[in-house]
């Protein structure tokens, strides 16, 4: 039996008077990776960023590890470090070098000594494919694909338990989609616990063990990535999915 | 009375008491700096009813002239039992003054950070403070160099004041020789060209530094 690690409930957001989120409830197991799509403004970034309390959900109960993040007396900053967030834009810290953005979470945070930091941080860094003549560069002089695997080090380097990724490999062009997607597949068969917001199809079909539709702050159908994406039951979600796969199949021309 | 004699007779005095006006402006420019760093700090870590008091004393030190708090600490401490020199006084009045200021300084510039910053430091597990002092604080120090820059020259400038209670600065000093050899304005040249000396080097040298910490890669205005 895997343990569930982390569970939204009925998850409500408003923003001003508007409602985002009207009641989402997903869970996602140890070991799984979840891929939720839907169009803009659909509530996906901003759900994602309720499962780490980047904002704080108006009502619903997150439980993470068995205890409800949102209502109880919890130190968030002790949740935070179990749960990665790798961003849309990158957000590296801009006056930190590669490697020092990756240590700076090992030794401010975890507390490590230097020397061990550093030692943690070159893996991470190797294991996403940053070699050793970028580690001393500044973001603004790194690529965005490189930006990405950067962050993507940042993240999973504090060994969270859980790593959300939000649209993280849509602001980047189809080459080096590639380098950001083979690091994803690798944590995922490594059963790394993901949630990944991304309309990456292929990508999809490949690690999400499940697949899940967003649309106006509600989640409108679920699935394993077959049924979601190949053969959808509702008429929402295959209108969007037959969009998606047309841009897909456009994209993948490009590529090839 | 030519400038040249101005010079001859009186520059070993002026100069002195621009020596005075250079350690006042030079001690309360960086009491201000760390002043302005503890209240941008305290703004962003606190609960709600201390942001309260915090803002009302930035009101209050903004909303009232500089002169009227330097006199109520040479004039009116006195009256509560707590006498303190001109030097001290005018130390005191300028550095909480500036330390507003240049709290308000860093807060303007925070603003420019993009907030991706915050939420970045605050989902790898650092706290508020944490996040201020490792992540943004370096990042704001560095662009907020010009503005900073501004308010050393202005501070040099300003601490004339000092005048008023007593203090032999440079601008008290001229007044005097001005009155003693009726050459005002001779004199009162040698002053301008010794505080537009100290500018120009504060400027040089700030500049100097901004683009010795500005971070590779980012472009800088």
């Amino acid at each position: 039996m895997v343990e569930i690690l982390l569970e939204a409930i009925d998850i409500h957001r408003f923003f001003n008077k508007q409602h985002v989120l009207k009641g989402v409830t997903l869970d996602v197991k140890e070991g799984e990776t979840k891929v939720i799509i839907g169009p803009s403004g659909s509530g996906k970034s901003t759900f994602l960023r309720c499962l780490n309390l980047l904002i704080k959900p108006d009502r619903g109960k997150i439980i993470f590890e068995g205890v409800d993040i949102v209502n109880d007396r919890v130190d968030i900053n002790l949740v935070r470090q179990k749960i990665g967030f790798v961003f849309q834009q990158f957000n590296l810290f801009t006056h930190l070098t590669a490697l020092e953005n990756v240590m700076i979470g090992l030794i401010k945070v975890k507390k490590l000594n230097r020397q061990e930091a550093l030692r943690i941080a070159k893996e991470a860094l190797l294991s996403v494919g940053i070699t050793e003549d970028l580690w001393n560069k500044y973001p603004a002089q790194l690529s965005g694909g490189q930006q990405q695997r950067v962050a993507i080090a940042r993240a999973i380097v504090i060994r969270p338990r859980l790593l959300l990724l939000d649209e993280s490999i849509s602001a980047l062009d189809p080459e080096l989609t590639v380098e950001v997607l083979k690091v994803l597949e690798k944590l995922s068969k490594n059963r790394v616990t993901m949630i990944i917001v991304t309309h990456e199809l292929g990508f999809a079909i490949r690690v999400a063990d499940e697949v899940v539709f967003m649309e106006d702050g509600r989640i409108v159908e679920r699935g394993p990535p077959e049924k979601v994406l190949l053969n959808p039951e509702k008429e929402r979600t295959r209108i969007f999915v037959s969009k998606l796969m047309e841009l897909y199949r456009l994209e993948r021309n490009k590529i090839l | 009375m030519n400038i040249i004699d101005v010079v001859i007779n009186y520059g070993s005095v002026m100069v002195n008491a621009f020596k005075l006006t250079l350690i006042l402006s030079f001690t309360s420019f960086p009491l201000g700096f760390l002043g302005g760093i503890a209240l941008i700090t305290l703004n962003l870590t606190s609960p709600r009813f201390l942001k309260m008091f915090l803002r009302i004393f930035v009101e209050i030190i903004r909303g009232t002239p500089t002169t009227v708090q330097l006199f109520f600490i040479y004039y009116a401490l006195p009256v509560l039992g707590i006498k303190l020199d001109p030097f001290t006084s005018a130390l005191l009045a300028l550095s909480i003054n500036s330390s507003v200021y240049q709290s308000e300084y860093l807060r303007t510039t925070l603003n420019s950070v993009p907030r991706t910053q915050w939420e970045a430091s605050l989902s790898l597990g650092f706290t508020r403070l944490g996040s201020w002092l490792y992540i943004l604080m370096p990042q704001v120090l560095r662009i907020a160099i010009p503005a900073l820059t501004n308010e050393l020259i202005y501070i040099t400038k300003f601490s004339s004041i000092a005048y008023f209670v007593t203090l032999p600065e440079l601008v008290c000093v001229s007044e005097v020789i001005g009155a003693k050899t009726f050459a005002y304005t001779e004199v009162y040249i040698v002053v301008a060209c010794l505080y537009i000396a100290v500018a120009f080097v504060i400027s040089e040298f700030m500049e100097y530094l901004y683009k010795k910490l500005s971070i590779q890669g980012l472009t800088m205005m």
